[in-house]
């Protein structure tokens, strides 16, 4: 059976991210949702020697570094949203699964932006996956 | 006469447009799909590590945003701190293969979908490490993300 190299990768993103939504439970018990996206940023710069990209970095375009700065930026100010929707009287149970929704914004913008296409298949499993992360998220 | 407690927890549909934490909710979605449409744009040209290199410089402002917010005073908790600092290890470690997905020539709106699936593992970890029980709701759940794990691999 051959796996898309994309389907390895996202597997991998599914399990280290499925980690951290446990851990994520069990730190709030210590500390405040903002104390610990503080110390996640934290984590993320203790990784930061690891990926120096050094004079490579001026091989690409500032359209290119902007986009992956500015998506940094967005990740941050959406789990920051996603708190202050908690702490605003938005019950888990319906903030989770309403937030987990954002594949649907990329799946609105990418005929926009990109020009690529679902088969009927991928569609049957994009709304699949949606339904099953709106019912998980709870 | 019914309390204001019990209209509050029957407000129709309608009325999360006034809410606060509907907006936020928004806001939220909004944010982290302009970050997948961007981490994809951003991998056309720039190698995983890379990618990951600058997202973090970008998560960089809000840190120090909510560090002066709380004007730098944090728990102390080490077992907290340490749950929050091995998030952002493994954070990034599915930031940079979800970079490495959006860098092949993958469908897009599936690797985004496909990765937005991680809560399956949360809901099983919870199950055997926290010993929580599966309600019909999460069993309905795990059903649809096998459907989808089995099309996407196809």
């Amino acid at each position: 059976m051959h796996l898309a190299p994309w389907f390895l990768y996202s597997v991998i993103t599914v399990l280290a991210w499925g980690i951290v939504g446990l851990l994520q439970k069990l730190s709030t018990n210590h500390l405040s949702a903002e104390s610990s996206l503080i110390w996640l940023v934290v984590g993320f710069l203790a990784m930061e020697p690891l990926f120096y990209p050094g004079s490579d970095i001026f091989r690409y375009s500032t359209w290119a570094i902007a986009a992956a700065l500015i998506s940094g930026l967005l990740n941050a100010l959406g789990a920051w949203a996603l708190f202050a929707a908690l702490k605003n009287g938005g019950k888990a149970s319906i903030v989770s699964p309403l937030t987990a929704l954002y594949p649907l914004v990329v799946i609105l913008l990418v005929p926009l932006v990109l020009h690529e296409s679902v088969t009927k298949l991928q569609l049957a499993g994009v709304a699949s996956a949606l339904i099953a992360v709106a019912l998980l998220s709870a | 006469m019914p309390n204001e407690s019990a209209i509050a927890q029957n407000l129709p549909a309608k009325q999360h447009w006034n809410a606060p934490w509907f907006w936020y909710s928004i806001v939220c979605v909004l944010c982290w799909g302009g970050w997948a449409m961007l981490s994809k744009l951003g991998s056309e040209q720039i190698p995983p590590n890379t990618m990951q290199f600058l997202f973090t410089i970008g998560t960089v402002p809000v840190g120090i945003a909510l560090l002066l917010a709380r004007r730098g005073k944090l728990e102390k908790n080490p077992l907290g701190i340490s749950y929050g600092v091995l998030n952002g290890i493994l954070s990034g470690l599915g930031g940079l293969t979800l970079f490495a997905a959006y860098h092949t020539n993958g469908n897009t709106a599936v690797i985004t979908v496909a990765t937005s699936l991680y809560p399956i593992v949360t809901v099983l970890l919870a199950v055997l490490i926290l010993h929580e029980r599966l309600g019909l709701r999460q069993i309905l759940g795990l059903l649809f993300a096998a459907i989808s794990i089995v099309i996407f691999s196809l």
